[in-house]
């Protein structure tokens, strides 16, 4: 047929109709790796985990969070702005550092992650970070999200680079999504990833005209340029989510905060208890730029801390029977500076903090080579060293848990070092 | 099987023939207008033109087209350039309803009050934006809405934090607005003096017993010099000593700034080699003199205008040669803008010369513009942009919102939503007019149709193969409902993946 000749994609999706086109899995693979990547070798395993990352944008306090309070030097530089000791009685026991292993401590804030914690399913990692200094959040951010070191590295993303480096047989549109309204720069790469803000609002309406849309839609964003493929998926995943039931869905009794984040770790969830084909889902987390006021059991910090612990105790819980196939990092540019400044808040650091969450992390644990607080420990202007590369628990993650052979495309330059952080 | 032409034309007929044709009374000729006055079709333009007009506005519009055409690019250029030549009665009546645009911090301070004037920042907010996005639809100053969107990310301020929500309100107009097409020293000069700018990046917590960094740094990373113009932490540490002792007034002359000696560090500083002379309150114009002649700078501010105008990826030979008249002139704007422009576009002139995604604000303002329809700018309309990703005055870090398409390119279907509820009317304040497309249209003339809004929108034509997809998909699922037919092909094209593109 004419039609069919000149415009194999469209014709494939008239076959469909009414409804939606869904391109067979030979539809897909025109849009596989290999045609677009020259890097990496191709390589096909099953999938492993589902992949969750919040990205806690704007340098988190990581020393305020989970707080080194046997290190004198931490009291001596935060004179306003360090957490009680866990043993002093002089504050209500809810003010308090909560003791860890007798070194470290969650902030109050961070008591809803005491559960996950003690199941031995929620490891930190103190003093971890990027090694770049530039001491700037878009350089720091844009170099930790691509997953490189220098500049001139790819311009892809390190989550992009990994879906196109491993093919895991999963045609769904939805192997990896961005929730919000930008897609994060860890997911660029030639597998376009989906924006997505809630999958109640997924569609465009069920009137007849909205779904003449769809359908002249799929006519229109027939082809094989970068914009139509990601047409095409925003089709197939109306179509996908069209079927499943957020309004009934059951959150398991756990109780998610009234949040974007809080509504974001909803939604991921939703996807992975429906089964279809999340691989990796990305969530960010702004505000920790506290350079003024950032406050210490109370304000605009431990507001943060509420929101990021509530969602994650929620997500844990909701998907308890679920954790065996789910890793979750929380991670942020970089820390902050040791000593607070005069504004009652903290300037830009180094060395910052990690969680890994999941059925097979190796928690109940602070994993840290602790570099301590000592002027002579410190660098550059005043800041906790990094000890351990943010990669090399990603790394880790990425071989033991996501069956992942190509973590020389995935992090190029640098050899991961084994950190035990999952089984 | 082949489609013959007799085949094409019954496609085609869908939306004149209309089942209920009895009686010589289709549905569609009982909508037409009854005089072909107002016809909306718009000149044919080439190309290039089509890609220049859309780069160097939020969207052409008829009128826009035909005078590019007719004067040629060089000449519309300069008059874009002159805005204060351009006469705008209509935007200007439009915006003269607007209070809050002429007010100062202190009334408009007073205006976010409930308790006296039964109002609250909301409200004033939605009038700023409102009065924005009028400006972007209605201007026909369109370059200098283009250059002002451009700084407000540059320059980016979240009405979000602290007092911007009405601070900020002045810094567009004494700031953004004012400079927009002047002199980048002066510009550079006005933000560092913006209270918004205080507030924002925490520049009025900045004491000399221990400096507040925040302000220092991104003057130097991301308003001058760039992330790798060559300045050192101690850079940053210095000059944040530089800007300290500036202050908001509280109560007399509430939102003005002034300068407190006492809370400003003494003695001379370092700064990128430089000595800064200990001269109090002048040394931040002392460090502006050294950062805008700053070669680091001309680079940094001549890749983003190309980039906002040219590429993802800009030439590299237009930012060095742009770079270069950024120096010789001092810092004129309007100079290095023609070279971007008058240079730069020859390297976007080919089907397949890196094209601009349009970013949420352009995809919106365009529709509206090249398809005629009219708004009130309020907030039903506003919603859209949030979802879409680019709520105005939102975007919470200083890098403004990111200028590259992939940042972009997942979010489609809140696009797709807008394009559709758009056609129907389901937009409070905001109407669009079908009406005026279908003037002349003879019944089963689809082709015609579909030409002209293609025309209108697109700048050109659906590839024919694509055409008649699409009639024979509507026809499926609309062939008896030519009106909504014809609705859905204007919806569809403002949701394709071309109109996506400047």
């Amino acid at each position: 047929m004419l039609i069919n000749q000149r415009f194999p994609g469209a014709a494939a999706a008239r076959a469909a109709l009414p409804l939606f086109p869904r391109p067979s899995m030979a539809g897909l693979k025109n849009y596989s790796p290999h045609t677009r990547l020259t890097f990496s070798p191709f390589n096909s395993a099953p999938r492993g985990d589902t992949l969750v990352v919040v990205f806690l944008r704007g340098a988190a306090d990581g020393l305020n969070m989970v707080i080194p309070h046997a290190d004198e030097e931490y009291h001596r530089l935060r004179p306003s702005l360090r957490l009680p000791r866990p043993d002093d009685s002089r504050v209500a026991e809810d003010k308090r550092t909560i003791d860890l292993d007798g070194f470290f401590g969650f902030h109050p804030a961070l008591r809803p992650l005491l559960p996950a914690w003690g199941a031995g399913q929620l490891a930190c990692i103190q003093a971890c970070g990027a090694p770049d200094e530039s001491r700037s959040h878009f350089k720091a951010m844009e170099l930790m999200e691509r997953g490189v070191s220098e500049e001139s590295g790819p311009a892809t993303g390190w989550i992009g680079r990994h879906l196109a480096s491993l093919d895991t047989n999963n045609p769904s549109p939805l192997r990896a999504i961005g929730l919000g309204e930008q897609i994060p720069r860890s997911l660029y790469g030639p597998i376009p990833a989906s924006s997505l803000r809630s999958i109640a609002d997924f569609h465009l309406g069920d009137s007849k005209a909205a779904q003449a849309l769809a359908s002249a839609l799929s006519v229109l964003y027939a082809g094989e340029k970068d914009l139509c493929v990601t047409g095409q998926e925003t089709l197939q995943i109306m179509e996908t989510l069209g079927k499943l039931d957020p309004i009934h869905y059951s959150s398991s009794g756990s109780a998610y905060p009234e949040s974007d984040f809080g509504h974001g770790l909803l939604q991921i969830a939703m996807l992975i208890k429906a089964e279809v084909g999340l691989e990796t889902a990305a969530i960010d987390l702004g505000g920790w730029d506290t350079h003024f006021a950032q406050g210490v059991q109370d304000g605009q910090m431990a507001r943060l801390m509420e929101d990021l612990s509530a969602g994650l105790a929620a997500f844990h819980s909701d998907l308890e029977k679920h954790m065996s196939g789910i890793t979750l990092v929380v991670m942020t540019e970089f820390g902050r500076r040791a000593y607070e400044n005069a504004s009652l808040g903290t300037d830009h650091g180094h060395g910052g903090l990690m969680f890994v969450l999941g059925g097979s992390v190796n928690g109940g644990q602070v994993i840290t080579r602790w570099p301590g607080l000592k002027k002579e420990n410190l660098v550059g202007p005043g800041d906790l060293a990094v000890t351990t590369d943010y990669r090399d628990v990603l790394g880790e993650i990425f071989s033991k848990r996501l069956n992942s052979t190509a973590l020389p495309d995935i992090f190029p330059g640098y050899e991961p070092k084994p950190v035990e952080v999952v089984k | 099987m082949d489609i013959t032409r007799r085949d094409f034309l019954k496609v085609l007929g869908i939306l004149g023939a209309g089942a209920g044709a009895a009686a010589g009374c289709s549905p569609l000729a009982s909508y037409l207008p009854t005089q072909s006055t107002g016809y909306p079709d718009s000149p044919q333009i080439s190309s290039p033109e089509w890609r220049a007009l859309n780069r160097l506005s939020f969207g052409p519009r008829p009128e826009e087209r035909q005078r590019l055409t007719e004067i040629g690019l060089g000449n519309y250029l300069e008059e874009q350039l002159s805005p204060e030549k351009i006469s705008d009665h209509k935007t200007n009546l439009l915006l003269s309803r607007i209070e809050v645009l002429e007010m100062d911090a202190d009334a408009l301070r007073n205006r976010g009050d409930k308790i006296f004037d039964n109002s609250d920042p909301a409200l004033v907010l939605d009038d700023f934006r409102q009065a924005t996005t009028l400006r972007q639809v209605y201007s026909k100053r369109q370059l200098e809405e283009v250059l002002v969107e451009f700084w407000t990310d540059h320059f980016n301020i979240s009405v979000q934090k602290g007092d911007c929500w009405f601070l900020k309100i002045v810094d567009d107009r004494e700031v953004i607005r004012k400079h927009a097409l002047g002199n980048f020293r002066e510009l550079l000069g006005a933000s560092a003096h913006s209270p918004a700018m205080l507030v924002y990046l925490d520049n009025q917590e900045n004491h000399k017993d221990a400096p507040n960094e925040n302000y220092a740094r991104e003057l130097l990373e991301l308003h001058s010099l760039g992330v790798q113009g060559g300045y050192s932490q101690e850079d940053v540490m210095e000059l944040a000593r530089c800007l300290t002792g500036w202050r908001i007034k509280e109560h007399f002359w509430r939102g003005k700034l002034k300068f407190d000696q006492d809370t400003h560090t003494p003695g001379a500083k370092t700064v990128l080699g430089k000595t800064i002379q200990p001269t109090g309150k002048g040394e931040i114009d002392q460090v502006l003199d050294i950062l805008a002649k700053h070669p680091s700078t001309a680079k940094t501010i001549c890749t983003k205008l190309a980039r906002r105008f040219l590429a993802d990826d800009p030439p590299r030979e237009i930012v060095n040669k742009a770079s270069q008249i950024f120096l010789e002139s001092r810092g004129d704007i309007k100079a290095v803008l023609r070279t971007i422009l008058l240079d730069g576009f020859p390297h976007i002139n080919t089907e397949n010369s890196p094209r601009k995604y349009k970013r949420p604000v352009n995809y919106l303002i365009s529709a509206l513009r090249s398809s005629g329809a009219d708004t009130d700018g309020g907030r039903a309309l506003q919603r859209y942009l949030k979802s879409m990703g680019q709520p105005l005055y939102d975007w919470p870090t200083p890098d403004g919102y990111p200028d590259t398409s992939a940042a972009w390119q997942g979010n489609l279907l809140p696009r797709w939503r807008f394009a559709l509820d758009l056609v129907q009317n389901r937009i409070k304040g905001t109407k669009f007019d079908l009406k005026s497309y279908l003037v002349d249209i003879q019944e089963g003339d689809a082709s015609f149709f579909i030409d002209r809004v293609a025309n209108n929108l697109l700048g050109g034509s659906l590839p024919p193969g694509m055409e008649i997809e699409l009639l024979s998909t509507l026809e499926e699922t609309l062939g008896g409902n030519p009106l909504q037919a014809a609705e859905v092909v204007i919806a569809g094209v403002l949701a394709s993946p071309a109109f996506q593109w400047r």
